[in-house]
């Protein structure tokens, strides 16, 4: 008991020291204004009324002078309102929920795996493993065409369960908005792995009827961060068109990736990704500013495409028996901390308070200057944000960001329950995670959200989000009929 | 002649999971049927102008919603300590197969036999790794020209005739209403109750030794092709029968009276001598055991009907001979052969259904209730016992439409095809006058059914 005491009580003193440095460091100005503000209220009470009219009087104002000054002030007032960036509001969204009759158990994915798989028993056992410590959870769901036996992924069925993700969002985004389709002025799809001709972008369109007018961009091959991507195109669209909507879809479409051969490198996105989709309404009205739930502050990307090794971490390839499948290289994670440690260095100074900042910028300079020795100091972001979003890419991933940015449990369950729920589903996957947290209710005015998100190539995206008004529970949204189920414990290995 | 053509097999999953950890054990007489499976096919008539797979569609999200009250047919086999199945539900789904066929149902139904009918069932001999072998097969076969079949294959280890005709009864109340009227019950079978014993009573010898004799006989030889025919008696030819066995109608089931019938005729068709040919009858036995309608599992119990001595046209005393086997068969009898079968805990496998004639009672089957869409009752329902290596089987199954009460029954008859052509040619048999269903394909169905 004894050495226990020690280190709380220490420990206590210890949090209140740096709590009182925080506050200090972050309200800086605060602190100097007061003084300065109650030394003018004194000098002023001091003078008395009729010094003070002396005072006026002695300045000899004369029209043109108050003429010229109130030009300039207004001319420097319209400069800055028309220079500063128009905000960004995301209006809505809406995610993806899948029939039940999609589901895939692990008992059926791995009977699927044996009996396709007869001749590689390894591999069938490599994915069982992969299954067990995947994180994922009994109701995530695959295409129907995957549910075949053998899989038939043809382009039909590519495009019907295009067709089915894409247009239930959209149809519920516009329910919730009360968008006509008439409105959209600018539409973004982004799916990596999937992109026919014509584009699936062209495809909401013709659905849709959108206007012949409107500016759509279809992007794929830019993997699990492409809706950061797109949420980024489409703010500097909005930036240039005012008075408009974006319609910004998130997707990865199963079907056609569905790896057939055996290499186990290529096995892994098989046991992971599932479906999923989102649609999100940004807008820069000034009328969306108090129905809105976000707005967007940064949109931070990393690319650290120029390092080979990072290029090739995740790689489409043929496999031996000239089956396509994605080959992910086994020091992904370390460069996924290298591209976290990148866009981090970017973010911090944008989002952290002074207080976190000083604290890095001193550890840095004695770094450089003192001892090398001394640990680097990691920024505590949990003062820059209430929420998290991690890219369920798969539960390596949300361990690793867990701990090197020393976030708690609660941070992370969003993410981790969004992979037990909904598994990999790609670039949609930040946007079950915040329906979690709205669904949960912990989402209130002025929150911070932070979405980070990995992909490909190999980047970093990150995107903060700043609450705009207080969200009650949500009456529908994919998490609606289960919530009350979460947060549930996800054990190490599930026994399969 | 490809007439009927895959669309795709794929794996069905219950909508909601199941609880992880969850077994179902197998009771005594469903172990007793491991080497034995059925197929069952439901025939309907379209109602509405559909398009094609629509109704498939409809009928797969309704059979994913049934099975969430069914673990026991997503789980798979799986062997306990003491070397027995038990079913471990581990949530791996049900394979449903889908299909097409040319031409329309009514018109398959008139040119029908075993072969024909075994394409609308699709089924999977068992695999050496059970963990991974699907116990149930739907096939769903569209008629291009309109109607429906439904083909259900599943092990006699799980259940038997009833058993699975309640299983397609849910799944048509699930497309129909959404819910099903009867739910399933999983349990074991009921024991004896303590208090009830009646220290006089004595087991029921002659049951346990049938089945005795089934466990250790050695495997059957599988020689002749057998072909199935259909008959159906209608009510008017069955009370003739009946009043043919004893001038009390009142006192003889239809079930007894075309027994008796088909064991004297087979008897002379095959040509046996010094009595009737060794016949067995298996009963339903979840009325005598007082066991609910929702029952899942094996309840039909075989015994042996004694026809020694017994001369050709002694319709009498062979359905003397039927009714004395059905009133032993009670409640302390099957009783009886429960206990003896739990503690006598053999491992093989008895074939039974593997040597003597086989008469199955299947009257009480609800097969015509199973609606999937409205005012649609099913056209046909056909029964098969499988494998069918014995002498020959006959089931007794209920008419078609209509009322209930009827004394109409229609009969699927299976044996070697030199016997069926002197059966259909039997005087006795032509006395009841019966309309064949299905018939060889070298005759032509006189009447539609």
């Amino acid at each position: 008991m004894p050495q226990i005491l020690p280190n709380f009580s220490s420990s206590v003193k210890l949090k209140y020291v740096k709590l009182g440095y925080q506050y200090l460091v972050n309200h800086i100005l605060t602190f100097f204004l007061i003084p300065v503000m109650v030394g003018i209220l004194v000098e002023i009470l001091r003078l008395g009324p009729e010094e003070m009219l002396n005072i006026w009087r002695s300045l000899h104002f004369d029209l043109v002078q108050i003429l010229c000054s109130s030009f300039l002030i207004i001319f420097i007032a319209t400069v800055y309102f028309m220079s500063k960036p128009r905000s960004i509001y995301l209006v809505d969204y809406a995610c993806y929920k899948a029939p039940p009759t999609c589901r895939v158990p692990f008992s059926t994915f791995m009977e699927h795996s044996r009996l396709i798989l007869k001749d590689n028993p390894k591999s069938v056992d490599f994915q069982m493993r992969i299954l067990e410590r995947s994180g994922l959870g009994e109701e995530t769901c695959l295409p129907p065409a995957i549910h075949y036996i053998p899989p038939t992924p043809t382009m039909e069925a590519a495009r019907g369960e295009a067709e089915e993700v894409i247009f239930s969002a959209i149809d519920s985004l516009m329910k919730k908005t009360r968008i006509k389709p008439k409105d959209i002025d600018i539409l973004i799809v982004n799916c990596s792995l999937f992109s026919p001709t014509p584009s699936l972008s062209a495809m909401v369109v013709n659905k849709y009827k959108l206007r012949s007018n409107i500016k759509s961009y279809n992007l794929s091959g830019m993997g699990c961060s492409a809706g950061l991507i797109s949420i980024d195109l489409a703010r500097d669209l909005l930036q240039v068109h005012p008075n408009s909507y974006a319609l910004v879809v998130s997707t990865e479409i199963i079907t056609p990736n569905y790896y057939q051969g055996s290499e186990r490198a290529m096995l892994l996105p098989n046991c992971l990704f599932r479906m999923g989709g989102a649609a999100i309404l940004l807008s820069n009205k000034r009328r969306d500013r108090s129905r809105a739930k976000y707005r967007l502050v940064h949109v931070v990307r990393t690319h650290k495409g120029a390092d080979d090794k990072a290029y090739k971490c995740v790689y489409e390839q043929e496999d031996p028996q000239g089956k396509v499948g994605i080959n992910l290289s086994k020091d992904l994670m370390v460069i996924a901390g290298e591209a976290l440690k990148s866009n981090i260095t970017t973010i911090g100074p944008l989002v952290l308070p002074a207080s976190e900042q000083l604290l890095f910028l001193f550890t840095l300079i004695g770094r450089k200057i003192f001892n090398p020795k001394w640990k680097p100091y990691i920024p505590d972001f949990k003062q820059a944000f209430e929420h998290f979003c991690i890219h369920a890419g798969g539960r390596a991933v949300i361990d690793e960001l867990q701990k090197n940015l020393q976030l708690s449990a609660e941070h992370v369950e969003a993410s981790r329950m969004t992979l037990h729920r909904f598994g990999n589903t790609s670039s949609s996957s930040l946007w079950y995670e915040l329906g979690y947290i709205e669904a949960k209710g912990r989402m209130k005015k002025g929150d911070r959200i932070w979405q980070i998100a990995f992909g490909s190539g190999f980047k970093c995206n990150s995107a903060v989000w700043k609450c705009n008004r207080t969200i009650g529970t949500p009456t529908d949204g994919p998490w609606q009929d289960c919530i009350d189920r979460y947060p549930v414990h996800i054990p190490e290995i599930v026994k399969l | 002649m490809a007439e009927v053509s895959l669309t795709c097999k794929r794996t069905v999953i219950s909508t909601k999971p199941v609880q992880p950890g969850k077994f179902c054990p197998l009771s005594a007489l469903d172990r007793l049927m491991e080497r034995n499976y059925l197929h069952i096919v439901f025939y309907y008539q379209s109602t509405v102008e559909r398009n094609p797979g629509e109704l498939t569609k409809k009928l797969r999200e309704a059979v994913a919603e049934m099975l969430s009250a069914f673990p026991i047919i997503t789980g798979r086999l799986f062997k306990t300590p003491e070397g027995h199945w038990t079913i471990k539900c581990n949530d791996a789904g049900m394979r449903m197969v889908e299909a097409r066929a040319k031409g329309s149902v009514e018109k398959w139904l008139q040119n029908l036999d075993r072969e024909k009918e075994l394409q609308l069932v699709h089924w999977e001999e068992m695999f050496h790794k059970p963990y991974f072998w699907s116990t149930f097969y739907v096939k769903v076969t569209e008629f291009e020209e309109g109607g429906i079949a439904i083909g259900l294959s599943c092990t006699h280890l799980l259940s038997d005739p009833p058993c699975a005709t309640m299983l397609i009864k849910a799944w048509a109340d699930m497309t129909l209403g959404g819910k099903m009227i009867t739910p399933p019950l999983f349990h074991p079978l009921p024991g004896r109750r303590p208090g009830n014993t009646n220290t006089n009573h004595e087991p029921y010898v002659e049951l346990i030794d049938y089945y005795k004799l089934s466990i250790e006989k050695p495997a059957p030889v599988f020689n002749t092709k057998q072909v199935t025919i259909i008959l159906a008696f209608d009510d008017e030819m069955v009370r003739r029968c009946i009043t043919r066995i004893a001038p009390v109608e009142s006192s003889r089931t239809p079930f007894e009276a075309l027994a008796a019938l088909f064991w004297v005729v087979v008897s002379k068709v095959k040509g046996t001598k010094g009595g009737l040919t060794n016949m067995s009858i298996c009963l339903d036995m979840r009325n005598v055991l007082g066991l609910d309608r929702g029952f899942f599992g094996n309840c039909m119990v075989y015994n042996k009907v004694n026809g020694d001595g017994i001369e050709g046209n002694e319709l009498c005393k062979a359905a003397n001979g039927i009714k004395e086997v059905v009133r032993k068969m009670d409640a302390d009898g099957i009783m009886d052969l429960i206990e003896w079968l739990k503690e006598r805990n053999y491992q093989d496998l008895p074939w039974m259904n593997g040597y003597d004639l086989i008469c199955v009672n299947l009257e009480a089957v609800d097969s015509y209730s199973a609606i999937f869409e409205d005012n649609a009752r099913p056209l046909r329902v056909s029964y098969y016992i499988e494998p069918a290596v014995g002498e020959g089987q006959i089931l007794i199954m209920p008419p078609p439409a209509g009322s209930r009460n009827t004394f109409s029954r229609v009969v699927t008859i299976t044996l070697p095809e030199d016997e069926v052509n002197k059966l259909l040619e039997d005087a006795l048999i032509q006395e009841f006058s019966p309309t064949i269903l299905m018939g060889l394909n070298k005759m032509h169905s006189s009447t539609s059914s």
